[in-house]
C-alpha cells in the first residue's frame, strides 16, 4: 500500500518539474480511488509535497479528502485548503479546472453545513483570482462566493466581482452548467437588492430569467418573482424583457407566479388601498417565498410614485390635500414622506410649514455645469468602448475561416445566427 | 345575438330581462332608466322599417318606463302587420302583459300616477298566429322547391335569386342565422359585380341586426373593392356607397373607433341617404357629429364638419346638434355642455349610441378643457370652473387627469387656484433623454455580450435526465453533452 502512495508522490514531483501537466492530470484522476483507500495517510503526503511546486498533486489529495462523507479532522483540512488557495500555482491548477472548481464547491458546502460562512469568503476570493484568466471571466466559484456572502450577511466582498461585467465564461472542463450560471446571477441580484442598488439588481435578475431554456428551472422562477418586485420598486411596472427571452418564461413560469402578476396589475392602478388588500390576500405566498420585505418596499414605492405624479401636475399643494390624494393617514405622514423624498433627491420641493403648503420645483439640473458634462462624457466613453467591443467580436466571427467557408458556400441562406455562433465556438475550442 | 337573448329571458324569468341581456352584451351597458325623454315615438318609429324599427322600439321599451307600453304596442302592431315573425310576437306580447300588469299595480298602489291609460291587452291572437305560421311554412316550401328546380337547371342567376328570396323570407320570420346563411350562399352564384355588391349589402344588413361588427366591416371592404358596374346609373352607385359608409361607420362606432366612425359618417351623401332598414338621416347626423366633436381637433372640425356642405344638410335635421357644434367651435363651452346634457336622455334611448354616450361626453368635455386653456399662459381656475359649470375642486381633479395623460401641458397652483402653462426646457429634456438612452444602450449591449458568451458555452436549462426527476425540475446536463447533441 505504502508503495503506491510513494509512487504517487514521486510521479507528482517528477511530472510537475518536467512540466508534463496534462499527463499528470490524467494520472491524478486515475489515482483518486487509490487515495481514497488510504485516507489516513493523506496528511502525511500533504506535508511531503510542496504546495507551490506540486499544486496538482495537492489538489488531488484535497479533493479526495472532501469526498469522504464525514470529513475527518475538518479543521486541518480547512486550514490546508485555505493555504492551498493562497499558495498554489495558478498555471498548474488551470490544467485541472474541473477538480479545482469541485474543490471550491465542496469547501463552500462544508462551511455552509457547519454554518461557518464568513470563513470561506476570503479564501474563495483568492481562489477565484488564481483561476481566472482575466477579471471578466465567470467561474462556478463566483456563485459559491455570493452564496457565502449572503449567508454571512456581508455583501461588500462579492461586489468586486459583481461590479465587473462578465464577457467570458470558463468552461471548467464542461463542469460549469446552467445551474452555476443561474445561481450566480440570482445571488448577485439578491446582493444588489440588499444593498438597494436596484438598477443593477434588476439587470442581474433579467439575465437570470432570459437564460436560454427549454425546461422550467426553480432558480429562474424565483428570479422572476424578484425581478417582478424589483421592477415595480424601480419603474412602477414590469419592464419589457428582450425578444430572446425563452418561451418557457411566458408559458410556464408566469402562470406559476400568479400572486406577483396580480400585484403588478393592481400596482398599475396607483391605488394604495387596492394594493394593500392584494398584499393581505397573498401574504402567505409572499412570506413563504421570503419576499415580504420587497413587497413592503413596493408599497412604499407606490406612495412615492404617487407623490411624484403630483409634482407633475401641481405647483403648490397643501399637505392635507396631498395626504388625501395619495391615501395617507394625514398631513403629518405626508410631510414625512415629502421630507424624505426631498432629502433623497427624488423630488424637488419646499415645505412651507406655516400654512402647510408644499411648493414643487423643476429639476434644478440645467446640464450646463462642468461636473455634469464630465458625467455625460464618461457615459459616452463607456458606450464607445462597448461599441468597440462589439466590433471586435463581429470581426472575430467574420475572419473565422470555418465561418467564411460555410457562409460563402451553398447553404448561405439557411444559416441562422445561432449556428454561426456555434461555428465560431468550435473554432475557438 | 340579442334577440335570442330576449327569447330566453322571456321564457325563464320575465322580470330579469335586463340582467340576462347584460350578460349577453359584452360591452358595458348599465341598467339605466331614462326619465324624461322628448321623443315623439310615432315620428321616431316611422323613420325605420322592418327589424330596425322593432329593435329600436324594444330598446326604448327596455330603458324607458314612461314610453314602455306605447312602444311595445307599436311594436306588436307592426309585427302583426308586416312580418311572419311569430316568435317575436310572442315575446313582445309577453312583455306587454308584464308591463301593463306592473303599471296597473302601480296605479292601485299610488293614486297619483300619470301613466297613460292602462287598457287591458288583447289576448294572444291565436288566429293570426296560426294563419301566419301556415303562410310562412307554405312560402318556405314554395321557395325551397323553386330553388331546387333552379339548381337542377343550373342557371346561376336564378339560383342566386332563389337564395336571396329564401334569405328575405327567413329575415321576415326573424330567423337571422338562417337568413345570413342563405345570403352568404348566394355568393357562389354571383356573376356580375352588381350581384356581388348586392350579396354584400344583404349580408351587412343581417350582420348589423346580429351586431356582428367584424362581419360588417369585412363585407364593407369586400363591397368596396368590387369594381363599379359601368352600365348602371350614377344614382344607384351613390346610394350603395352611402349605405356602405353608414354600415362601416356604425361598425366603427360599436367597436369604439370613434374617429374613423366620424370620418365614415361625414362621407355619407345626404341626397342618397335613404335606407330605413339600417339608419335614418338624423341618426347619421347625431353619430357623425358626436364622434367628430369627441375626436377632431379644431381645424379638422372646421374643414370637415362645419364648412362641409353635405353634412350641413344632415345637421339641419338635428338643430340642437347644429347649435352644439357651432357653440363648441365658438368656444362657448358652458352653453355647449348644457345643450349636450339636454339631449343626453334622448341619446340614451338610441340603441347604437347609448353604450358610448358616457365615453363620448367625457372626450368632448376633455377636448373643450384643452381648447379653453390652449391660448393661455396662466388661467384662473375659478373663472374656468364658471365657464364649465363646475366647482373648482372638481375642475382640479379633471385637470389633474388631463395633465397626467399628457393632454394639457400645465401645472396647477392649488394654493392660488391658478393653472400655469408649463414651459418645457427642450435642452434639458434632450439631455435627460440622451443620458437615459445611453444607459439603456449600455445595459442592452452588456446583456448581449454576456449572451453570446452563454451561447458559446452552450449553457441552457434542459429537462433533467430520467433519474434526476426527484431533485426538482432543475437539472442540467453538462455542456459537453449538449454540444454533442447540437453538433
Amino acid at each position: 500500500m505504502a508503495t503506491s502512495l510513494e509512487q504517487y508522490v514521486n510521479m507528482v514531483q517528477t511530472m510537475s518539474t518536467s512540466g508534463n501537466l496534462t499527463q499528470l492530470y490524467d494520472f491524478i484522476n486515475k489515482s483518486a480511488e487509490m487515495l481514497a483507500k488510504n485516507a489516513s495517510h493523506l496528511d502525511n503526503m500533504f506535508a511531503t509535497l510542496d504546495v507551490q511546486q506540486a499544486s496538482l498533486g495537492i489538489l488531488g489529495i484535497l479533493c479526495v479528502k472532501y469526498s469522504h462523507p464525514n470529513i475527518p479532522d475538518l479543521e486541518t483540512t480547512l486550514v490546508q485548503t485555505t493555504e492551498f488557495f493562497s499558495k498554489c500555482n495558478g498555471e498548474h491548477v488551470r490544467f485541472a479546472t474541473d477538480n479545482y472548481a469541485e474543490l471550491c464547491q465542496k469547501f463552500a458546502q462544508a462551511l455552509i453545513d457547519r454554518k461557518m460562512y464568513a470563513r470561506g469568503i476570503a479564501p474563495l476570493i483568492e481562489a477565484i483570482q488564481k483561476i481566472q484568466l482575466h477579471p471578466a471571466q465567470l467561474t462556478s466559484i463566483h456563485g459559491s462566493l455570493c452564496q457565502l456572502c449572503l449567508l454571512a450577511k456581508n455583501m461588500k466582498p462579492a461586489l468586486r466581482f459583481l461590479d465587473i461585467d462578465i464577457t467570458e465564461i470558463s468552461r471548467e472542463g464542461g463542469r460549469l452548467d446552467a445551474k452555476d450560471y443561474l445561481l450566480y446571477y440570482y445571488y448577485g441580484g439578491m446582493i444588489y437588492t440588499a444593498l438597494k442598488n436596484y438598477e443593477r439588481a434588476l439587470y442581474f435578475f433579467e439575465i437570470a430569467v432570459t437564460t436560454p431554456s427549454v425546461a422550467v428551472s426553480h432558480i429562474m422562477m424565483e428570479a422572476y418573482k424578484k425581478f417582478t418586485l424589483v421592477s415595480l420598486i424601480l419603474h412602477g411596472k414590469i419592464i419589457l424583457l428582450p425578444k430572446y427571452t425563452p418561451q418557457v418564461l411566458q408559458r410556464y413560469i408566469r402562470p406559476l407566479c400568479q400572486p406577483y402578476m396580480s400585484l403588478a396589475a393592481v400596482y398599475s392602478h396607483n391605488s394604495l388601498a387596492e394594493l394593500r388588500s392584494t398584499v393581505t390576500e397573498h401574504t402567505d405566498v409572499f412570506n413563504r417565498d421570503n419576499n415580504m420585505g420587497l413587497v413592503k418596499q413596493c408599497m412604499t414605492s407606490l406612495i412615492k410614485k404617487n407623490i411624484q405624479r403630483l409634482t407633475k401636475t401641481f405647483l403648490t399643494l397643501s399637505l392635507a390635500d396631498m395626504a388625501n390624494r395619495v391615501q395617507l393617514s394625514g398631513p403629518k405622514e405626508a410631510e414625512k414622506y415629502v421630507l424624505h423624498m426631498i432629502e433623497d433627491g427624488e423630488i424637488f420641493a419646499t415645505i412651507n410649514q406655516k400654512d402647510g403648503m408644499v411648493r414643487f420645483h423643476d429639476n434644478p439640473e440645467k446640464y450646463n455645469s462642468p461636473n455634469m458634462l464630465l458625467e455625460v462624457d464618461k457615459e459616452m466613453q463607456l458606450c464607445i468602448q462597448l461599441d468597440a467591443k462589439l466590433r471586435e467580436m463581429d470581426r472575430d466571427i467574420a475572419v473565422n475561416p470555418q465561418f467564411v467557408q460555410k457562409s460563402s458556400g451553398t447553404h448561405e441562406d439557411d444559416l441562422p445566427v445561432t449556428s454561426k455562433r456555434c461555428l465560431s465556438d468550435n473554432m475557438l475550442e | 345575438m340579442p334577440l335570442t337573448g330576449f327569447f330566453q329571458a322571456a321564457a325563464m324569468e320575465p322580470m330579469q330581462v335586463d340582467v340576462v341581456e347584460e350578460n349577453h352584451n359584452v360591452e358595458e351597458e348599465q341598467n339605466y332608466n331614462v326619465e324624461n325623454p322628448t321623443i315623439d315615438l310615432e315620428n321616431y318609429a316611422s323613420q325605420y322599417i322592418g327589424l330596425a324599427r322593432l329593435n329600436r322600439l324594444l330598446f326604448i321599451a327596455e330603458h324607458c318606463n314612461a314610453l314602455k307600453i306605447e312602444a311595445l304596442r307599436m311594436a306588436l302592431n307592426y309585427t302583426m302587420k308586416t312580418s311572419f315573425n311569430t316568435s317575436l310576437y310572442h315575446l313582445i306580447h309577453h312583455k306587454l302583459v308584464q308591463a301593463t300588469q306592473g303599471a296597473a299595480r302601480a296605479g292601485t298602489n299610488s293614486s297619483s300616477n300619470n301613466l297613460p291609460d292602462v287598457a287591458p291587452v288583447a289576448t294572444v291572437d291565436t288566429q293570426w298566429l296560426e294563419v301566419t305560421s301556415k303562410k310562412a311554412a307554405l312560402k318556405l316550401e314554395q321557395l325551397d322547391t323553386e330553388l331546387k328546380s333552379y339548381k337542377s337547371n343550373s342557371i346561376k342567376e336564378s339560383v342566386r335569386r332563389g337564395h336571396d328570396d329564401l334569405g328575405d323570407h327567413y329575415l321576415d320570420c326573424g330567423d337571422l342565422s338562417n337568413a345570413l346563411k342563405c345570403y352568404s350562399r348566394a355568393r357562389d352564384y354571383c356573376t356580375s359585380p352588381k350581384s356581388v355588391v348586392n350579396m354584400c349589402l344583404n349580408v351587412i344588413k343581417v350582420s348589423v341586426y346580429l351586431q356582428n361588427w367584424s362581419h360588417v366591416q369585412s363585407y364593407v371592404n369586400k363591397a368596396e373593392v368590387t369594381p363599379e358596374p359601368s352600365d348602371n346609373n350614377k344614382d344607384a352607385n351613390q346610394s350603395i356607397s352611402s349605405r356602405l359608409k353608414c354600415a362601416a361607420g356604425l361598425a366603427d362606432l360599436a367597436t369604439r373607433k370613434y374617429k374613423s366612425a366620424a370620418k365614415y359618417f361625414l362621407q355619407v351623401n345626404f341626397d342618397y341617404c335613404d335606407f330605413p332598414e339600417l339608419l335614418s338621416p338624423s341618426n347619421v347626423a347625431v353619430y357623425g357629429a358626436l364622434c367628430a366633436l369627441a375626436t377632431f381637433d379644431r381645424k379638422e372640425l372646421q374643414v370637415n364638419v362645419i364648412s362641409s356642405s353635405s353634412f350641413k344638410q344632415f345637421l339641419e335635421l338635428e338643430p340642437q346638434l347644429r347649435d352644439i357644434m357651432s357653440k363648441f367651435y365658438d368656444s362657448k363651452y358652458a352653453s355647449c355642455l348644457k345643450l349636450l346634457s339636454e339631449i343626453r336622455d334622448n341619446l340614451l334611448l338610441d340603441m347604437y349610441v347609448a353604450p358610448h354616450v358616457n365615453t363620448l361626453y367625457t372626450q368632448i368635455r376633455n377636448r373643450a378643457l384643452c381648447q379653453y386653456f390652449s391660448p393661455y399662459l396662466s388661467a384662473d381656475m375659478r373663472k374656468m370652473a364658471e365657464a364649465f359649470n363646475t366647482t373648482v375642486a372638481a375642475l382640479e381633479d379633471e385637470l389633474m387627469q388631463l395633465i397626467l395623460d399628457g393632454h394639457i401641458k400645465a401645472r396647477i397652483d392649488s394654493h392660488n387656484k391658478i393653472l400655469y402653462a408649463k414651459d418645457a426646457d427642450q435642452r434639458s429634456t434632450t439631455f435627460e433623454k440622451a443620458i437615459l438612452m445611453g444607459k439603456e444602450y449600455q445595459r442592452r449591449t452588456k446583456a448581449l455580450i454576456l449572451r453570446s458568451a452563454v451561447i458559446k458555452c452552450q449553457i441552457h436549462v434542459k429537462s433533467p435526465p430520467r433519474e434526476g426527476l426527484q431533485g426538482g425540475e432543475m437539472s442540467i446536463a453538462p455542456a459537453s453533452a449538449s454540444s454533442i447533441v447540437r453538433n
